[in-house]
């Protein structure tokens, strides 16, 4: 399982990898980790006559305090880099949970968020966290720069908004509720989950005040279950409004079948994850 | 008849592994770490039809890419080879002729069409890319009940039907034992397919000698002897013209033991184009061609009286073969031990067997670690489990109300093979003493009070190792595997010599031979050479499988050991003018303690091979160093153990966990209590993943699901717990030595104690666990319905 | 297209020059060009772990990284960690523990061990188990790798910096 042959250049800043993907028109790939490109270049499912560097850019390797409170996160960060950040661990204590779960610590120690994100898998743990945590992610083009919402961003399974000729920058993330829960159940310990959910709650005199439920492994892209989202504001969690939301997050989801599990059973799952997420987080919104 | 070694030394104690310092510093040689100069590389062309008439294939494309030495199909070899059958004498067998690529039609997705030899590995997958091929497809078969009765587009249309094999076995009288039973219990099991996983995929270096215009062949193979003999069958050799070499392996568990066409493939092209050739499969092509285990579906029934005692057993067989009887075990193996081994440790009054084996357009199926017991230890200790519920008796009780007792023994089971005496009770005792059954049982009590399913599971077993010339593992298969020989010499240095037809695949033979050996000799195992995984190095030899390299070549090690020593002590009772008697060795050494003369080894050496003359001429034949015998334990022996693990349902994702697993097992006397520890461990660790992950897939059209890692699922230290190897002290063996083979084990007892004990978790909605792997999916199936039923 | 390119390689030490298509994965780079055949195949896809090696001190898959992108960093390859006569600390763990049978998976669980034991914290068992599942063993069971991995920390960490 050999990559089948392409040219090769390093871009040493994101303009010149605009410039190369552009030129190359579709042809062109870029790799930063690989970990999720590698792969498919070794089973030959791309033949990209061009494979442009990005691993070594480092205006996209920082983490830094953006405006409003937000916080930026460069898309070659790594998953291991998010894992150990405390300023992030501090203020969206998900992402470390979440961060454990992403393969095993040699893919981690070289994946990077741009890279998951732009994969656009509906069952690795970032779009799902990007959606969750109402991300945008800044892209520069030929056209220029541009911010995508999370929620525009993914189209498809391994299909997003990007444009032939562009290249994910960062990361924004907005301040969000810390009282968080995550559950992923998978075959194996590192493998893609069969399905997952994470959930943010803020609370106010006692009540929930936000909530944000987001699924993975559900669906073509991840998804938001906004309407159990909005029933639950206002009240604190109880086994009515639970069941509520399980039922929602079960009725929103879309999941296929294959060798590692039904539909049927994915949207069983889809409730089952949802239902202790809201209680680990509500676990730690109450305390 | 047992040999006792005079104060053994060595055998018994955790003596540290010789293989180990060049493994752990990654100086290993496996087959494709062998870079033998200007090598070429080849890339087969796999199909990706199932069933299919081979229309045309147009190399034209390939030949003229960069870096292409040549391109072959199964025309071209069809004037160069003869194709190999793996016969046997079974009545009513069907053979198969194995050419190493398709001519004329193609009969399973992996199968090898054509082969691009090439400079590098890249350069020869480019050139694969542009092959061409027409095919015309023909229907396919996946499922062993249709291919049973298909009545057209047979695999093999010369043989007018897919049936490979159909055997009967009878004792007792199984329908008097039916009708007059109190209690039947039955089910209907399926042992679905697995797939060896080795972590070396399978690799062949075929080094061309320039010199003298001979093959070596590095190959990742458990059996250099058996190879060595098929290549120069197929490639019409001598003897001294191939050579196969597999000096370090990684991993085999049967996946390695058979010919594969990629072997003759690089071996033809070596010869042909005079240049070494070397073929490394990736894992793509090991998920899909090296040979897949298992595929059973078994219905069985188990007579009982009033008290729980088994009557009789009665079992009907459907193997599935996949595409090919391959060479030289046969399409038998696997389906006739599950036949041999159902009526396990019990007795067993009556029993009935009937056996089917059928071609479907899948994999070939071949040896894996346990071979058939895995499969009937499954069936056997689900319905022993069932009868022991309906019976109201407690499943450890039940079993030791039915196990052959110790006064028993030989015991003959109801497929005609002998336990001779193992402690099939013993074993039970010390499983539950060390698990502490009876607190376990109050705490499983408990837990599933609180809610919690929990679950115990029990499996015994009992197996038939170190097999000897009268035992076959496949009935009537073209090769006799029942002896081994060990060559052993002190030479002109003093050093020991061990040469031995066995292979290394991790087991750690180096060290356990050499400990024997240097008991034997009175040296120590580090200043033991020992030389194995040759097919050179000996006058015969077939390898390492079925648990018989410990027990026969131990065995002859023994006895050329002993005979070496007695030259040596006669040697140098010459030269100090002693009695034998009157001679101790301790470390290479000779002293005689009365005088405190001492003369080592290499004294002794170069006084026997430099200094001939100081002997009496009568006396020099008898002072040649070295001997070679031969071992055949004729019948074999037996091993058993029993398992005991607990198992945590989650009963909303359905994921299984086990939480505590012990196995408490005899295998005779050990020689490094550590090895035996790992085989244990590695083989129950093997059985966790049939129990709950493991599975080929294929869908009907025949295309394989299952051609990577993220699909095919084996267990990582995260799904494994550990696991608790006892050893029962109390028999040696008959066998010389006192060994036991030990090598399977695990994978025999652990699908069906995680089945077991799955079972007994679910045991509140009343399911029945008959499939294997229990994944996640399968249990939310069961549930559901189990639920569906209750409301 | 044979678009080679000259690149030098960083390898336990000692830098080396190598002739490299762009498309050559670290593994082949290693193993066929500089003759480094302690790192080992399985899967070419991430999964098994065998061809694990430390970048920069830190783990990582050579099946899935080109060997032109290894360039400016230090490479660790288990032939860096000792050799037969004089294994280093961990290797020894390994022999006395027997934590290996066929060894093929070896090399990759000392880089993933050695990675873990520079990381200098105490690990429970299922830390290790977790730490060690990106890595496949199919003749051991785990159990003896376990256990040489958690004694080999228990006697380092503390140890000072």
């Amino acid at each position: 399982m050999k990559p089948p042959p392409f040219e090769y250049f390093r871009a040493s800043n994101p303009e010149e990898a605009v410039a190369a993907l552009g030129a190359h028109g579709g042809n062109a790939k870029l790799i930063a980790g690989g970990q999720s490109l590698m792969p498919m270049l070794n089973f030959r499912l791309l033949e990209p006559e061009l494979l442009i560097d990005i691993s070594k850019i480092a205006s996209l390797k920082r983490i830094e305090k953006g405006s409003s409170g937000r916080w930026v996160i460069g898309a070659g960060v790594r998953h291991r880099d998010i894992l150990v950040s405390e300023v992030l661990g501090n203020s969206y204590p998900i992402l470390r949970a979440a961060m454990t779960h992403v393969a095993h610590v040699a893919i981690r120690n070289r994946g990077t968020i741009g890279g998951s994100l732009a994969h656009g898998d509906p069952a690795a743990e970032w779009p799902m966290l990007a959606l969750l945590l109402d991300a945008e992610i800044e892209v520069l083009g030929r056209s220029g720069q541009r911010m995508i919402e999370a929620k525009d961003f993914f189209l498809g399974a391994l299909h997003t908004s990007l444009s032939e000729d562009e290249i994910i920058l960062a990361i924004h993330l907005p301040p969000a509720p810390v009282a968080w829960g995550f559950f992923e159940t998978a075959r194996r310990a590192g493998d893609f989950a069969l399905a997952g959910a994470g959930v943010l709650l803020e609370t106010q005199n006692g009540k929930i005040s936000e909530a944000r439920i987001a699924l993975l492994g559900l669906g073509e892209t991840p998804i938001r279950v906004y309407d159990a989202e909005a029933k639950l504001e206002g009240e604190n969690l109880n086994s009515t409004n639970r069941a509520a939301a399980m039922e929602a997050a079960k009725a929103a989801c879309q999941p296929m079948t294959d060798l590692h599990a039904s539909a049927e059973f994915r949207v069983h799952l889809a409730g089952i994850m949802t239902g202790r997420s809201l209680d680990a987080a509500w676990g730690q919104a109450i305390c | 008849m047992t040999f006792e070694v005079m104060r053994p030394k060595y055998v018994g104690a955790r003596v540290q592994r010789k293989e180990d310092p060049r493994l752990l510093s990654g100086s290993g040689r496996y087959a494709a770490d062998v870079q033998p100069t200007r090598a070429l590389h080849v890339a087969i062309l796999r199909s990706d039809y199932a069933h299919a008439l081979i229309r045309s294939i147009n190399l034209d494309l390939a030949r003229a890419m960069p870096g292409v030495i040549d391109v072959i199909d199964g025309e071209a070899l069809a004037s160069e080879l003869k194709p190999l059958y793996a016969t046997s004498r079974m009545t009513g067998y069907k053979p198969t002729a194995l050419w190493p690529l398709a001519r004329d039609r193609v009969r399973y997705v992996g199968e090898p069409v054509v082969a691009v030899v090439a400079t590098d590995r890249y350069l020869a997958e480019d050139a694969r890319a542009a092959i061409q091929i027409e095919y015309a497809a023909l229907p396919a078969v996946t499922d062993a009940n249709l291919s049973l009765t298909a009545q057209s587009d047979f695999l093999h249309p010369e043989h007018g039907s897919n049936l490979l094999v159909s055997r009967n076995f009878s004792r007792g009288n199984i329908e008097q034992a039916i009708s007059e039973a109190f209690r039947v219990v039955s089910g209907q099991y399926r042992f679905t397919r697995t797939t060896p996983v080795a972590i070396e995929p399978r690799a062949y270096t075929a080094e061309w000698d320039r010199r003298l215009a001979r093959l070596t062949l590095h190959s990742a193979t458990q059996a250099p002897g058996i190879i060595r003999d098929a290549l120069a069958e197929v490639l019409e050799l001598n003897g001294p013209s191939i050579r196969v070499l597999a000096a370090d392996v990684g991993g085999g568990f049967g996946g390695k033991v058979s010919l594969y066409p990629e072997e003759v493939i690089v071996c033809f092209l070596a010869q042909k184009l005079t240049r070494s050739v070397k073929y490394v499969s990736d894992r793509q092509e090991d998920l899909i061609s090296t040979t897949q285990a298992f595929d059973q579906t078994v219905k069985a029934e188990m007579a009982l009286d009033s008290s729980g005692r088994i009557l009789g057993i009665r079992a009907s067989i459907l193997g599935d073969a996949g595409a090919y009887s391959i060479y030289p075990w046969t399409a038998a193996l696997e389906p006739m031990q599950i036949a041999g081994f159902l009526p396990g440790p019990y007795q067993v009054p009556s029993y009935e067997a009937d056996v089917q084996v059928v071609a479907t357009n899948k994999t070939p199926s071949g040896p894996y670690r346990g071979v058939g017991r895995p499969g009937a230890c499954f069936i056997l200790e689900r319905l022993i489990d069932k009868a022991a519920k309906e019976f109201g008796i407690d499943p450890l009780e039940f079993r030791r109300k039915n196990l052959v007792q110790p006064d028993q023994f030989p015991y003959k089971t109801g497929s005609g093979i002998v336990w001779d005496k193992s402690g099939f009770i013993e074993c039970l005792d010390l499983a539950a003493e060390v698990i502490d059954y009876t607190t376990l049982k109050d705490n499983r009590d408990a837990a599933k009070a609180a809610g919690r399913w929990f679950g115990i599971g029990i499996a015994s077993y009992a197996e038939l190792t170190g097999l000897g010339s009268r035992m076959s593992a496949a009935p009537g298969m073209p090769i006799n595997t029942g002896t081994e020989s060990a060559s052993v010499e002190i030479d002109a240095t003093g050093s020991v010599i061990a040469t031995f037809g066995t292979a290394s695949i991790g087991q750690g033979l180096e060290t356990t031979l050499a400990q024997i050996v240097a008991d034997e000799i009175g040296v120590r195992p580090e200043d033991v050479t020992i030389v194995h995984g040759d097919s050179a190095a000996i006058t015969h030899s077939t390898g390492s499988y079925a648990s018989r390299s410990t027990v026969l070549a131990g065995g002859a090690a023994h006895k050329a050991g002993k005979e070496v020593r007695e030259k040596l002590l006669k040697a140098a009772g010459f030269l100090m003018d002693c009695e034998l008697l009157e001679l101790e060795i301790e470390d290479g050494v000779v002293r005689q303690p009365a005088t405190n003369k001492v003369l080592s080894f290499k004294d002794i050496g170069r006084a026997v091979y430099s200094e001939m003359g100081r002997f009496p001429l009568a006396l020099r034949q008898e002072l040649d160093l070295r001997a070679t015998s031969f071992y055949d334990p004729e019948f074999g022996t037996t091993t058993s153990a029993t398992h005991i693990a607990t198992v945590d349902i989650d009963p909303e994702t359905f994921e299984v966990r086990v939480l505590r697993y012990v196995a408490a097992e005899d295998c005779g006397r050990v020689i490094n209590p550590q090895i035996v520890e790992g085989q244990v461990q590695g083989g129950v660790a093997q059985g966790i993943g049939v129990a709950l992950m493991e599975e080929v897939i294929h869908d009907p059209q025949g295309q394989i699901f299952t051609a990577s890692l993220v699909d095919y699922l084996v267990p990582s230290a995260a799904e494994v717990p550990s696991i608790e190897a006892v050893h029962l002290e109390a028999f040696a063996a008959g066998t010389i030595g006192g060994y036991r083979g030990m090598g399977e084990g695990g994978t025999i007892g652990a699908p069906a104690a995680v089945a077991n004990a799955i079972a007994d978790a679910l045991s509140h909605l009343n399911i029945d666990i008959t499939e294997l792997p229990a994944t996640p999916e399968r249990l939310f199936r069961l549930v559901t319905t189990a639920n569906q039923e209750k409301a | 297209m044979l678009n080679r390119r000259t690149i030098t390689l960083n390898v336990n030490g000692e830098a080396h020059e190598l002739e490299v298509e762009p498309r050559h994965l670290l593994a082949d780079a290693l193993r066929e060009g500089l003759g480094l055949t302690g790192t080992h195949i399985g899967c070419e896809h991430g999964v098994c772990g065998a061809c694990t090696i430390l970048l920069d001190g830190e783990s990582i898959r050579s099946c899935l990284l080109l060997a032109v992108q290894a360039e400016g960093h230090e490479i660790t390859t288990v032939e860096g960690l000792g050799d037969s006569n004089h294994l280093n600390f961990l290797q020894q763990k390994f022999r006395e523990h027997h934590a290996l049978q066929c060894g093929f998976c070896t090399p990759g669980m000392l880089m993933t061990a050695t990675e873990l034991l520079n990381q200098r914290t105490s690990l429970t068992e299922r830390d290790i188990r977790d730490a060690l599942s990106g890595n496949l063993c199919r003749c051991t069971g785990y159990d003896h790798i376990i256990a040489a991995i958690s004694e080999a920390i228990a006697e380092t960490s503390g140890a000072g910096p």
